[in-house]
């Protein structure tokens, strides 16, 4: 029971991160019904871009963090502005083709700028709080609480799982109560329409692009804090909150986040209790068993997609 | 004036056709240069670019210069069937040094024995790598010795240890190493309390590591390579686990070192090769190596080392340049089974190398090290014999 506690938490920090990613692919399909397979990588580039502020600029983690937000959302905007914007009208084969490209390109120059060596966020420019490592000789742990029945929650995934739901509260404000957000809700419906209502419709595609790629570079971030940082990484979180993305339906915002938890829960209960051999072909599973059973999503609409 | 260009044409003329006289031996050496295990195939590339460079130095092979192609596997079974159809259909190539992964030298050894050509490898342990080949050989010891020794040092020297739980690898290394490990803890009476799978190139072990946790063991054996072990060793000291860690030659990399930080300290591993307890020529060899590659040998790149230093001996032996190729990759595989005793075998820096039936070394110890401030050492106890 105590375990089980305890992996339901792991799930749900998993979760946490790839609803933050999921949501960039969603965004973006919802408005332009484009899948941006670069999505990984923008999220790959978060982590290496606040790794690289921190380590080369010396820059401390807690201005690192938003700058990096800051940089991943110009380039998103910038991959939207060099690479989509031409492509806005043509058939979506060949936006689609254009974004595993620009995938592909971000990905082997990832690799030429800092190699493919994994690399980390060295322990001493973080913040004290994010180290919770176990002393040898009592068995006490530094920086975390204990859970009833011998588990331990590290306050770093408690920051992590935080930030995740402010991050989702902040998006979902931002959407239905902005300005902006009214915006992007009137391009998701109609495109051309709103452009006739004079919606600047390519400067509201932007700032979503720009909301998606800060997101994923939090994401890339808050994964860099435990696991390794690869230019490889984006391709596997990628396609699992991609997954995340199609099992909540794919445009709806409400549908990523619990995308995102029920794949990261599913990951981690999966490797925890059936088999860590097989953790990402586990949650691939349900996300199909739920696709066959509603084709558009837990939370998608029924509607015909222009296709 | 023109007399002057032709004989400048006749000299040119005359060095081309010197040079093709005087012939190159071709060996590749197919190993992960790129990819999660690349680490590796550095440090194979040094060892086997020391062992040319003193051979060429020295005069060659019967005064033939080697030359070595580097074909990078990636560590994956699919890129080495590739890789080793290129390098079955170059009829340059006499011989081949790898691969590195036990998948990788499977993949390559059905298309290796079609071709008739020798695959020496430097680095795969996994049980039935040189067995249903003539033609695959290896310089290190296999998987089962491996396992049983770790579950005998656990028992025997490490006493205080009484359960142990395995996370391994999904992968023919991971999993043929495990099955070895537990069989021997099962014989020996060692308390098996968990076995836990995980992903090749996964990052993010805390779900496995969790359901380890809760079973309480004194020691965790890791069986798989050291970039997942590195994050492993971290998450699981971040998650709580006081358990000793232990691991076997996939983990024994420097850059396990880099990527567990300060949870490396006190991690035990197996290795088929240390230079802390070896000889005066080992000693020799890395201070050659330090010289022209600036950083120290690991034991992958001794072990390569070792494995050109073989190729070379069998080519100064055997090499016909009269021959077909055929009959000269065929002439390197008789000379290398011939070597099927002590008095018969390679003497390099790593030991005394000779194979039996299959291919496999015989005889070649094991060795235990540990992470003490940061580096490998060779740990205070060593196991010499097997029970």
């Amino acid at each position: 029971m105590a375990q089980l506690l305890e992996q339901f938490i792991n799930g749900l920090v998993l979760g946490g991160i790839y609803a933050l990613i999921a949501v960039g692919y969603t965004m973006v399909y919802g408005i332009i019904q484009l899948i941006n397979f670069a999505h990984g990588e923008i999220f790959m580039f978060g982590a290496y871009l606040a790794l690289m502020l921190i380590t080369v600029f010396n820059i401390p983690f807690w201005v690192a963090l938003p700058a990096s937000m800051l940089l991943c959302a110009m380039l998103g905007m910038l991959i939207d502005l060099v690479a989509y914007r031409p492509l806005r009208d043509a058939p979506r084969l060949s936006a689609l083709i254009t974004a595993i490209g620009i995938s592909l390109v971000l990905q082997n120059l990832a690799r030429m700028i800092w190699s493919a060596r994994p690399q980390q966020f060295p322990t001493e420019t973080l913040p004290a709080f994010f180290v919770s490592e176990v002393n040898m000789q009592t068995g006490e742990i530094l920086n975390a609480i204990p859970l009833p029945g011998g588990g331990i929650l590290p306050y770093r995934d408690v920051f992590i799982l935080a930030l995740a739901v402010v991050l989702m509260i902040a998006l979902n404000r931002l959407i239905h109560l902005t300005k902006i957000g009214k915006a992007m809700r009137a391009c998701a419906q109609n495109r051309v329409a709103s452009n006739l209502m004079g919606i600047k419709t390519n400067q509201v595609i932007a700032i979503t692009f720009a909301i998606g790629s800060a997101l994923g570079a939090v994401a890339g971030i808050m994964v860099g804090l435990s696991e390794n940082i690869t230019p490889t990484m984006g391709y596997y979180k990628g396609v699992a909150a991609f997954a995340a993305a199609v099992l909540g339906g794919i445009g709806n915002i409400t549908g990523a986040m619990l995308g995102g938890i029920i794949i990261g829960l599913a990951e981690v209960l999966g490797a925890g209790y059936i088999s860590g051999g097989y953790r990402l072909a586990i949650a691939y599973i349900i996300m199909i068993a739920v696709i066959v059973i509603r084709p558009s999503g837990l939370l998608g609409k029924s509607t015909a997609t222009r296709a | 004036m023109r007399n002057w260009l032709t004989g400048l044409l006749i000299i040119g003329l005359v060095s081309i056709f010197g040079c093709e006289q005087q012939k190159e031996l071709k060996v590749a050496v197919a190993a992960p240069y790129t990819g999660g295990a690349a680490a590796f195939g550095e440090m194979i590339r040094r060892g086997a670019e020391l062992k040319q460079k003193e051979i060429n130095e020295a005069g060659g092979i019967n005064g033939m210069k080697l030359t070595l192609l580097f074909e990078d596997d990636a560590g994956k079974g699919s890129e080495a069937s590739l890789v080793a159809e290129r390098i079955a259909s170059n009829p340059q190539i006499v011989a081949v040094v790898g691969h590195f992964n036990s998948s990788c030298s499977l993949a390559g050894q059905e298309i290796y024995d079609r071709a008739g050509i020798v695959e020496l490898s430097p680095g795969s342990t996994a049980v039935n790598v040189c067995e249903g080949s003539p033609w695959t050989f290896r310089n290190l010891y296999r998987d089962d010795f491996q396992g049983k020794f770790i579950a005998q040092y656990i028992d025997n020297v490490l006493t205080d240890l009484e359960s142990v739980a395995v996370f391994f690898d999904n992968d023919d290394y991971g999993r043929g190493l495990r099955n070895a490990f537990v069989a021997e803890a099962e014989r020996i009476g060692l308390n098996l309390v968990a076995s836990e799978a995980y992903e090749r190139d996964s990052t993010n072990f805390k779900a496995q590591l969790t359901s380890i946790k809760a079973k309480n063991p004194d020691a965790i054996f890791i069986s798989g390579l050291f970039q997942e072990a590195g994050l492993i060793v971290k998450q699981g000291r971040e998650a709580g686990i006081t358990a000793q860690f232990f691991g076997a030659d996939g983990v024994d990399s420097p850059d396990f070192l880099t990527i567990a930080e300060s949870a490396a300290e006190g991690v035990y591993l197996t290795t088929p090769f240390t230079f802390g307890a070896a000889g005066a020529e080992a000693k020799q060899m890395a201070a050659n190596f330090e010289a022209f590659h600036g950083v120290a040998p690991d034991t992958w790149a001794a072990l390569t080392y070792d494995a050109v230093g073989m190729i070379a001996e069998a080519l100064e032996k055997t090499y016909n340049p009269e021959a077909t190729i055929a009959d000269n990759r065929t002439a390197i595989r008789e000379h290398l089974a011939s070597l099927d005793t002590p008095e018969e075998g390679y003497e390099g820096v790593t030991g005394l190398t000779y194979f039996d039936i299959n291919g496999d070394t015989v005889d070649k110890p094991a060795y235990v090290k540990i992470v003490k401030d940061g580096q490998f050492v060779a740990a205070e106890k060593q196991l010499s014999e097997l029970k």
